[in-house]
């Protein structure tokens, strides 16, 4: 009988303990933006893909790892898009991801920063991004717009046409998993 | 002669435009690339009338003042206008919305030619010298 009792409350605890840490996985829906602008070049991702775990009261159990498909670039212009991919620049034949993987979430005014590493061209820095969260019905959208410069991660040459510093604005909407 | 160059522009602009109509339904057929949204068939009708129009209305002029040489000049002209206008299609920047702008120049870049062609075809029916 003590072993059954004993038994009960080892699982009864063991839920409790999950219950706790459980984090709200979440779903990316097609509805994602990825857009990118410089001073002379802008465009979308059209391919983003990733797993987020997101609860507003854990968030040190909240996590993004989120993948970009470095050939999806569309600058709405076939000869830039082919400029884009080729070696000089993305080089998507040999990088084809780029990938940010978050270490930590926190708060930050009346939202959110995520720092994390961002993998970019073979390069991999640490960055922080900030970003909103609307809840909207049964999802929400995260809502974040950061920079990088482009020489960091050795993309293109210094200088140039294409400003150095290239703003991202996201925005991702998801839904409960 | 004005009035002939005239129905000449016209009649080529509408050929052209026909033409322009009929590939544009192939290569969106063939290849599944629809730019509908920045290409409608009535602008690329109406800029065919137009480009056909301006032609006549230039190799009028061109005539009345190089007699002779008018057919030689203006011919080389309309060539070298339209194959410079193909610079515009490469250079273009559709909205990011928009699949494939790679193919893009493949389709409009033959449109281009449609107006030279259509006038050039038919201007023996029009002007006879």
């Amino acid at each position: 009988m003590k072993k059954i009792i004993f038994s009960m409350a080892t699982l009864l605890l063991l839920a409790a303990v999950f219950a706790f840490t459980a984090v709200q996985a979440w779903q990316i829906t097609d509805k994602y933006s990825i857009n990118f602008t410089s001073d002379d070049a802008s465009g979308i991702f059209k391919t983003f893909t990733g797993n987020i775990v997101f609860d507003e009261k854990n968030l040190g159990a909240s996590a993004f790892d989120v993948n970009i498909d470095a050939a999806s670039i569309n600058t709405g212009n076939g000869l830039q898009n082919k400029h884009a991919k080729s070696d000089e620049w993305f080089d998507v034949a040999k990088y084809p991801s780029i990938k940010f993987v978050s270490s930590k979430i926190v708060q930050s005014g009346t939202g959110y920063q995520a720092s994390g590493t961002l993998q970019l061209h073979g390069v991999s820095k640490e960055i922080t991004i900030p970003f909103t969260v609307q809840k909207s019905g049964m999802g929400l959208t995260f809502t974040g717009s950061f920079s990088v410069n482009r020489n960091d991660y050795h993309i293109g040459k210094p200088g140039g046409d294409v400003g150095e510093v290239i703003k991202i604005d996201l925005s991702v909407p998801v839904v409960k998993k | 002669m004005l009035k002939k160059s005239l129905l000449l522009g016209l009649v080529a602009g509408v050929l052209a435009g026909l033409a322009s109509f009929i590939y544009q339904k192939v290569y969106t057929g063939a290849l599944e690339a629809d730019f509908s949204k920045v290409f409608s068939p009535v602008a690329v009708f109406a800029s065919c009338l137009v480009g056909c129009l301006l032609a006549s209305v230039g190799y009028w002029l061109l005539d009345k003042w190089m007699n002779g040489r008018a057919d030689l000049v203006f011919n080389l002209l309309f060539a070298i206008l339209s194959f410079v206008t193909i610079l515009g299609p490469f250079a273009a920047k559709l909205p990011v919305s928009i699949e494939s702008p790679e193919l893009f120049p493949g389709l409009t870049v033959p449109m281009h030619f449609f107006p030279v062609l259509g006038w050039l075809t038919l201007k023996p029916a029009f002007i006879k010298k």
